[in-house]
């Protein structure tokens, strides 16, 4: 226990150490869901042997700086729409490349009707070690709107199955506030996914994205938009829900067991560094961020090529990392931990704040807990007002 | 020339019912203006009163006309303001002339403005010849038209010319009957030097340019001269006629219409209804009817961006050379920031100016709804004017306060005379009389606040009519009100922008419409936002901006850092152009739109 908290602490708090982390980007999908605005194509199948290997082919000839990583995610997409040796070969040429911290978490995120037992199992056997499934409701006319092809019972069932294959860390997504939405249906979608006692849940408010059909079907009328007081409703339901099932919300969406949270989200909102590979997969490491070309076809020409995959990149300054790490660690619960903070990216961030900061905390929006400076416990739901000041 | 052969016109007419081809048409007959310079319409000088089909600035033009007696008359068209706002120019202008053509549209009849400016004539002693237009139009009912005016000017039927400025059928007649029946000038050759200056432009490269009627006297190149009501005294630089071009003379001799150059800088220096006398040997008494400008209506301008206040500064003193009647004191607001509390002669006058100031200048601006001047007595016995609402003294100090009335003309088809006497009662009107002008049209005279006119009266006059009524008024004097201010509260803070001085009874269908608006277009804040309508202490509307309840990212993870800061960084940036009111944050835009809302929509 000792040794090991302070890389793998797990309770969802801030971390001084967030680690190391390595994403690989799976940008196809059975069928695009309707506010979906990720990475992601689907009828690519014939896309996926190259794209398995470009992937391979990059991780081995990755020049920059490497850590054994202690987190591990696979996203998309839909990873699970691979073929679970595939997935392997993926896995191996990273532990092969950079090797693998003991106890780090490898996840990787699923959909209902991708995956079954067998394959749970199987992807357990790769090594693969917290699995999340998007669930999204288990109302049929809410999966409907949304766009979503499986049923309800396939959503369950998978939590199911992948308990039966033994799965330890799982995860369920959830999307509330949709326009579909009644208030009956937010309930009965957390009963139901509570009864499958996952370790650890996410629930996100839904966001209509711009370029999404979603998008589309609201600024034409077909569809309301979303109520963000409607929003606000469902989400305390969630938090009230889930704390009395046990469960704590350590980020603003996301909630779990005690210490279930993700290694690997914390070390983003921990401001942490990682190596992203695949189409459209973005990487950090101290201060730099770069991003890949987004089009699967490109990413694998590009390395079949020998080229350079990276489209984009940024340099953070010293005067932009606080602000950024700000940004993210004011999401978790348990805020930043000051002295960390400070020594992680200068004291000048919070100093030159302070005068902002205080008025903040008066107007009972942030607070000063012990060594930490989070959001006040009424502040969650308007932390862009918070943010946003800080910037 | 001698006066026998003077004679000074000018042309009242309704927009759109010919004047500027009418005068067109002189101009060719005259041989005054060839065939090719006629394209462009002569008297309008600025492109802004050609778009508008009004004319802004009064000029004035010489014609030689060989007569059928064969003599030469000298016949000067002086041009006026076609519109209310204007009606003082109106009548200086007439007081330069010796008689006016009455032209109206025979397929419309004679409207609202054009009978003002009738009356304006008769009461100048002026000879008045009837004309009716566009008999060539199918739709033209002159003799129906020739006994309306027959019956209002009390002349015969066959008196009223029928003429087409277009084809230019019945313009020769006209242009024997001036010579005719209009009486040459009476003035004395002899006496001391009174010209009367009827229109005065700035001109950037001369300086100001005043147009005059020699009255008494005459005046000679290089003169020394004195305008008696400003006290100005310069040199007779350069005087001329324009023909239409401004042609230098050594002299104008008595009758004769013409111009002056003598290097001043400013309008308000040679003012409209001034006299012009020599300093040799001067005037005893100048000539009557001068008045100072009065502005009528006062609204807040403001730049919508604030950094653009020494542009609208330096825009409105360049306007001011060339407008006598505009008048502006710098205001600040806590709504609006910096501007200027500007004084008009009126509506148009203000939307001429506030249009000039955005196309020449290219400012952005916002005005606040338009108030007039009200006088305030005071317990203590002071009487104090106040031209802007948020300067009303509290009630308990207020003896009582007069507001200006106007006496409101309206001329409508006699179908609509029940809406038009409605509407006008529900603006607080007076019926002052009410006349048939012929069995279908009827011309009807209110005494009403000027307030209520000058919150789209007009708009709804025209929308309630079909287009059909026309409408004028004049000052006459002030009446004591039964008046509030109702102020706008934003979370217990009073908004400057939105007190309005209103009628007791009207103050809560004010209030709420303007909290109703505002709640539209507040952004909620972190807590709830009452917005008020107040008079003094007492609140008689309320609507509230309920909190904020969410507003945070639903997601933030790794692939998506860059995108949910850049969109945090323009929050932050829609925050800092916010306005502070208190403890709420409005974005300028809201007031903006509240104003404009209250410049388009109907009345609250
Ligand atoms: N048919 C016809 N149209 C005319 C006549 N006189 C003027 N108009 C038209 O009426 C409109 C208004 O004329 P205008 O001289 O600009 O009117 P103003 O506003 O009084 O100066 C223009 O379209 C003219 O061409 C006329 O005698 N006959
Ligand atoms: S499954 Fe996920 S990634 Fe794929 S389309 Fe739906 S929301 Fe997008």
């Amino acid at each position: 226990m000792i040794a090991t908290a302070p890389l793998f602490n797990r309770s969802g708090g801030w971390l001084a150490d967030p680690g190391f982390g390595v994403y690989v980007h799976i940008p196809f999908c059975l069928h695009r869901c309707h506010y979906c605005d990720f990475n992601t194509y689907e009828g690519q199948d014939s896309l996926f042997e190259l794209y398995v290997d470009a992937l391979v082919t990059e991780i081995e000839r990755w020049a920059g700086a490497t850590r054994p990583p202690t987190s591990i995610f696979f996203g998309g997409g839909t990873p699970t729409l691979l073929a679970a040796r595939d997935l392997r070969r993926i896995l191996e040429a990273i532990t092969r490349r950079m090797g693998l911290s003991p106890g780090a978490e490898v996840s990787i995120e699923c959909n209902p009707e991708t995956v079954d037992e067998p394959k749970f199992e199987a992807l357990l056997a790769a090594g693969f070690n917290r699995f999340s499934i998007g669930i999204q409701s288990l109302m049929p006319h809410v999966l409907r709107g949304l766009g979503r092809t499986h049923s309800a019972e396939r959503a369950l069932e998978s939590l199911a199955a992948a308990r039966r294959a033994g799965v330890a860390d799982l995860n369920a997504d959830l999307i509330y506030g949709s326009p579909w939405e009644r208030p009956e249906d937010w309930a009965r979608s957390l009963e139901g996914v509570l009864g499958e006692q996952p370790d650890h849940v996410s629930a996100y408010a839904l966001t209509v994205e711009e370029r999404t059909p979603l998008h589309t079907l609201v600024a034409t009328g077909r569809v309301r938009d979303v109520d963000p007081d409607v929003q606000a409703e469902r989400h305390a339901l969630a938090d009230e829900c889930f704390g009395k099932a046990g469960y704590e919300r350590y980020e603003v969406s996301n909630w779990c067991l005690p210490g279930r949270a993700s290694a690997h989200n914390l070390l983003y909102w921990s401001a942490g560094d990682y190596l992203g590979f695949g189409a459209g997969a973005h990487g950090h490491l101290d201060g730099r961020r770069w991003w890949t070309v987004k089009l699967p076809r490109e990413f694998i020409s590009a390395v079949a090529r020998g080229a350079c995959t990276e489209e984009g990149a940024e340099v953070l300054d010293h005067e932009q990392r606080g602000p950024e790490a700000l940004m993210l660690g004011l999401r978790l619960a348990s805020g930043i931990d000051v002295g960390a903070f400070n020594a992680r990216f200068g004291d000048g961030c919070l100093s030159d704040r302070a005068g902002v900061i205080s008025d903040i905390v008066g107007a009972g929006l942030l607070e000063q807990s012990g060594s930490h400076l989070r959001l006040a416990p009424g502040a969650t739901m308007v932390a862009n007002e918070v943010i946003c000041r800080l910037l | 020339m001698d006066q026998a052969h003077q004679r000074a016109i000018a042309v009242i007419a309704h927009i759109d019912h010919g004047k500027s081809t009418l005068s067109d048409r002189l101009l060719q007959l005259t041989g005054t203006v060839g065939a090719r310079e006629m394209r462009a319409q002569y008297l309008d000088r600025m492109d802004l009163e050609r778009e508008r089909g009004i004319t802004i600035k009064a000029a004035a033009v010489r014609m030689s006309y060989l007569a059928a007696d064969g003599a030469t008359y000298q016949i000067n068209l002086i041009d006026t303001p076609g519109h209310v706002d204007f009606s003082y120019e109106v009548s200086r202008s007439l007081a330069a002339c010796d008689g006016v053509l009455l032209l109206v549209d025979a397929a419309q009849g004679i409207e609202a403005q054009t009978l003002t400016n009738l009356y304006l004539a008769v009461d100048a002693g002026l000879e008045v010849i009837p004309i009716l237009n566009k008999i060539d139009l199918p739709a033209a009912q002159p003799d129906k038209y020739a006994a309306e005016m027959a019956a209002l000017i009390g002349c015969d039927e066959s008196d009223v010319h029928r003429i087409s400025a277009k084809t230019g059928e019945g313009v020769p007649e006209l242009l024997e009957a001036i010579v005719a029946r209009v009486p040459p000038p009476t003035g004395n050759p002899e006496a001391p030097l009174r010209a009367l200056v009827f229109d005065s432009i700035y001109d950037t490269y001369r300086g100001v340019i005043a147009y005059m009627r020699v009255i008494d006297g005459r005046i000679r190149l290089s003169d020394p001269i004195r305008f008696m009501a400003t006290g100005v005294e310069v040199d007779a630089d350069e005087i001329g006629v324009m023909a239409p071009h401004l042609e230098p003379v050594p002299m104008l001799d008595t009758g004769e219409v013409g111009y002056l150059i003598a290097g001043i800088k400013e309008v308000r220096l040679a003012k409209v209804g001034d006299t012009v006398t020599a300093l040799g040997a001067p005037a005893s008494h100048p000539l009557p009817g001068y008045r100072e400008p009065k502005p009528m209506v006062y609204a807040g301008i403001y730049p919508v961006d604030g950094d653009d206040f020494p542009l609208l500064r330096d825009a409105l003193d360049k306007l001011k050379l060339n407008d006598a009647a505009l008048v502006y004191e710098p205001e600040s607001s806590t709504a609006l920031g910096f501007g200027f509390r500007c004084g008009f002669l009126g509506l148009l006058h203000m939307e001429i100016v506030r249009e000039r100031l955005e196309r020449e200048f290219r400012l952005a601006l916002i005005a606040t709804a338009p108030s007039v001047a009200y006088e305030v007595e005071l317990t203590e016995g002071a009487t104090r004017v106040v031209r802007n609402p948020t300067e009303m003294p509290d009630g308990g100090s207020i003896a009582s306060v007069h507001e200006p009335y106007v006496s409101a003309m309206i001329v409508t088809p006699s179908e609509y005379v029940g809406t038009v006497m409605q509407l006008c009662q529900g603006r607080r009107g007076e019926l002052d009389e009410m006349h048939y002008l012929s069995p279908e049209r009827v011309e009807i005279r209110y005494n009403m606040p000027l307030a209520e006119i000058i919150f789209d009266f007009f708009d709804q006059l025209k929308s309630q009519t079909k287009g059909y009524a026309s409408l004028d008024y004049e000052p006459v004097g002030s009446k004591a009100s039964s008046l509030v201010r109702v102020d706008v509260l934003l979370n217990q803070q009073p908004v400057d922008a939105f007190s309005t001085i209103v009628h007791r009874d009207k103050a809560y269908d004010y209030g709420k419409t303007m909290t109703e608006r505002l709640r539209k277009l507040i952004p909620r804040q972190l807590f709830d936002v009452p917005i008020q309508a107040a008079i003094g202490s007492r609140i008689i509307a309320r609507e509230t901006v309920k909190a904020k309840r969410k507003d945070v990212l639903a997601k933030c993870y790794g692939g998506d850092v860059t995108r949910k800061r850049k969109l945090l960084e323009r929050q932050k940036e829609g925050k800092r152009r916010m306005k502070q009111i208190g403890s709420v944050e409005v974005p300028q835009t809201a007031f903006i739109e509240a104003l404009r809302l209250e410049a388009d929509g109907s009345k609250p």
